[in-house]
């Protein structure tokens, strides 16, 4: 009796699970566990071998490929440090002003700063290169414009500017995205405790601080892992910039720059997929942990509010 | 001394006018319940003497001062709002003390009003909790106590019982009337619900569609309404209206009378059938579908042994019976 009824029951839920699976397998899950393969191989006489963690000794042992990989990381961790420090709060700071009722025009200003994150990094790399190029860029003619014309240099091709600029250049691009998840957070505070604070003489800024902050900090911590994960996997912007030799002299490869000409090789680099798949799984291991430490070192103590 | 006097007081939302020409006065201590239906605009008129909502014209004065340009935090009033509004993030301890901290109260002047304000309210421990751990009486003391630790001049209860079952709602009531005694404070109270309107008021403001209809204390309205919406609102089972069922009252007026001045009689004047009979034990009450086709409640006192359609024969005294002209209003000479 029970035996049919329960065939009956369950082979639907495969049927309805299969596609998202299927798909999911093809373009995510296959590609992860063959790239952590394929950083087990090598290729030796034109022929693929079995060969450990070889790879990772030479990534991080030779001294040729760790100088690479740890300028690429360092560059990632500014890259990210940037991001955090000024993409997120200003985009923090965007939300509450967006959030509050007096402001006009609130919808147009939304708009027009999250236009930026659906443009095409091509787009916005190779439009900020021609804005901040010193021959052709309108940048020095504005300074000049407003007489601190003595401030311009030449950004991009600085190694001690090239980062920070391209960072920056990232943050603008992004800055919608923060935003408009603290401005969502922001609205489901419900009035009437704001309305309570008001009565309790808390309001403008001290609202801001006391009330809305520490009931908008879950979705601070979200934004955070965001941001790290996309940091870490950035590629698109410095590549549209400063191409895959992410120059000047490597001052703005990043992890994703580094995997990419490992990988597919550049202009005299011949292309290793192995090395390149050791470059990804490292990566992928590097933000593993970064994402584990938020999950259980820091969401753990943040309170989620009902209101 | 009066603790708050409104004047002319209006009120539009874009052109939808709201509250319209209020005038009122709460004296010291008083207990003032304001009550209407949904939409009559007491809970705006609520916000507009706590300052969260600014009159279109006319004046509010609390205490000596004209507030209508004071901030909330400012003009001496504390508020409890309908969802208690706590601050989800602090605990039941600084929930009561931030507004002080605010203030700039030194330390020990805020630890010392909290906790006495705990104590009143049996929170003491609870203090560190937040109010996600909290029952809904708990949080709703909470926010009482966050209103009394500022020491207001006027306390604005906004609908505060609504959200909690009915056995809760008695005991609260209970303690808001209980600390209204202890606080001697002047308190205003928004309800839709009549019987927390006439448990706790020293007086009572009806309000329809923005308008005050009649401001008395419980029994003044309950035993001489101005109108038929004000008869009609207090009372429970509510008033009957009869047009055609009472012998001699003329074309166009209203006749009303409260279930409990009903009784049967032989050579009672209304004669109907009983069409449901509910038995409260204390009380009983019957629908009664009259011969000239309106609907009649009767309270009667004890236990009755009245059957669904019985035919009966209902009476009452002439003093209790109310009249009501074609716009609604009462009117005082008694039909022929």
């Amino acid at each position: 009796m029970a035996a049919p009824s329960k065939q009956k029951t369950r082979w639907h839920i495969a049927v309805f699970l299969a596609p998202a699976v299927l798909v999911y397998t093809a373009v995510m899950i296959y590609p992860l566990f063959n790239t952590l393969r394929l950083s087990l191989y090598s290729e030796i006489d034109q022929e693929r071998i079995w060969v450990g963690l070889q790879n990772f000794r030479t990534l991080f042992g030779d001294a040729i490929w760790s100088d690479q990989f740890w300028n690429a990381l360092a560059n990632n961790g500014w890259f990210f440090l940037i991001h955090m420090l000024v993409q997120n709060p200003i985009g923090i700071a965007l939300a509450a002003i967006l959030s509050s009722p007096r402001l006009r025009f609130s919808a147009f200003y939304r708009s027009a700063i999250f236009i930026p994150t659906i443009l095409s990094f091509v787009i916005v790399g190779f439009a900020w290169k021609l804005i901040l190029s010193p021959i052709w860029g309108i940048a020095p003619g504005m300074l000049d414009a407003i007489g601190l014309k003595f401030l311009y240099q030449p950004w991009l091709g600085k190694e001690e500017y090239a980062l920070t600029t391209l960072s920056l250049v990232s943050v603008w691009q992004y800055v919608g995205i923060p935003m408009m998840l603290i401005y969502a957070a922001l609205l489901s505070i419900p009035d009437e405790i704001l309305e309570a604070g008001e009565c309790d003489g808390i309001t403008g800024m001290a609202a801001f601080w006391k009330i809305k902050l520490p009931l908008i900090l879950p979705s601070i911590g979200i934004i955070s892992v965001l941001t790290f994960v996309a940091n870490f996997n950035a590629f698109d912007l410095i590549y549209a910039a400063q191409g895959a030799l992410a120059g000047p002299d490597f001052s703005t490869d990043i992890l994703g720059t580094f995997m990419y000409r490992t990988f597919f090789g550049f202009q005299l680099q011949l292309g290793d997929p192995h090395m390149g798949s050791a470059i990804a799984s490292a990566m992928f291991g590097i933000i593993l942990i970064g994402v584990c430490i938020y999950l259980f070192g820091i969401q753990r103590r943040l309170r989620n509010y009902q209101f | 001394m009066t603790a708050l006097k409104l004047e002319n007081v209006n009120k539009f939302f874009g052109s939808v006018h709201v509250l319209k020409d209020i005038n009122l006065t709460v004296e010291e201590g008083e207990f003032v319940v304001f009550v209407g239906p949904s939409g009559c605009g007491k809970s705006t008129l609520l916000r507009v003497i706590a300052g969260l909502e600014d009159a279109s014209s006319g004046t509010v004065t609390i205490g000596d001062d004209v507030v209508n340009t004071v901030p909330p935090a400012k003009r001496g009033i504390a508020m409890v709002f309908q969802s208690y509004a706590l601050y989800p993030h602090l605990t039941v301890k600084d929930n009561m003390g931030l507004g002080l901290k605010q203030e700039g109260q030194p330390r020990a002047v805020v630890e010392e009003r909290v906790s006495k304000a705990s104590k009143m309210l049996d929170l003491e421990e609870y203090a560190t909790r937040r109010p996600a751990e909290l029952s809904g009486g708990q949080r709703q003391r909470v926010a009482i106590g966050r209103s009394i630790v500022r020491d207001p001049k006027l306390f604005l209860f906004d609908e505060p019982l609504s959200n909690l079952d009915a056995a809760l709602r008695m005991n609260t009531r209970v303690e808001i009337a209980e600390l209204h005694r202890t606080l001697s404070a002047s308190m205003i109270y928004v309800t839709h619900d009549q019987i927390e309107a006439m448990t706790l008021a020293d007086r009572i403001v009806v309000l329809r569609d923005g308008r005050v209809e009649q401001v008395g204390t419980p029994m003044e309205l309950y035993n001489n309404p101005a109108n038929r919406f004000v008869a009609s609102f207090l009372g429970s089972p509510s008033m009957n209206f009869l047009e055609r069922s009472v012998p001699g009252v003329p074309d166009g007026q209203t006749i009303g009378i409260r279930p409990e001045h009903l009784r049967l009689a032989q050579s009672g004047r209304i004669s109907g059938r009983v069409t449901h009979v509910e038995r409260l034990g204390g009380d009983t009450n019957l629908l009664v579908n009259t011969d000239q086709g309106e609907t009649v409640t009767v309270r009667l006192f004890g236990q009755d042994p009245t059957e669904v359609g019985d035919v009966v024969r209902l009476e009452f005294a002439a003093d209790d019976a109310f009249y009501f002209n074609e716009a609604q209003e009462r009117i005082f000479e008694a039909a022929a």
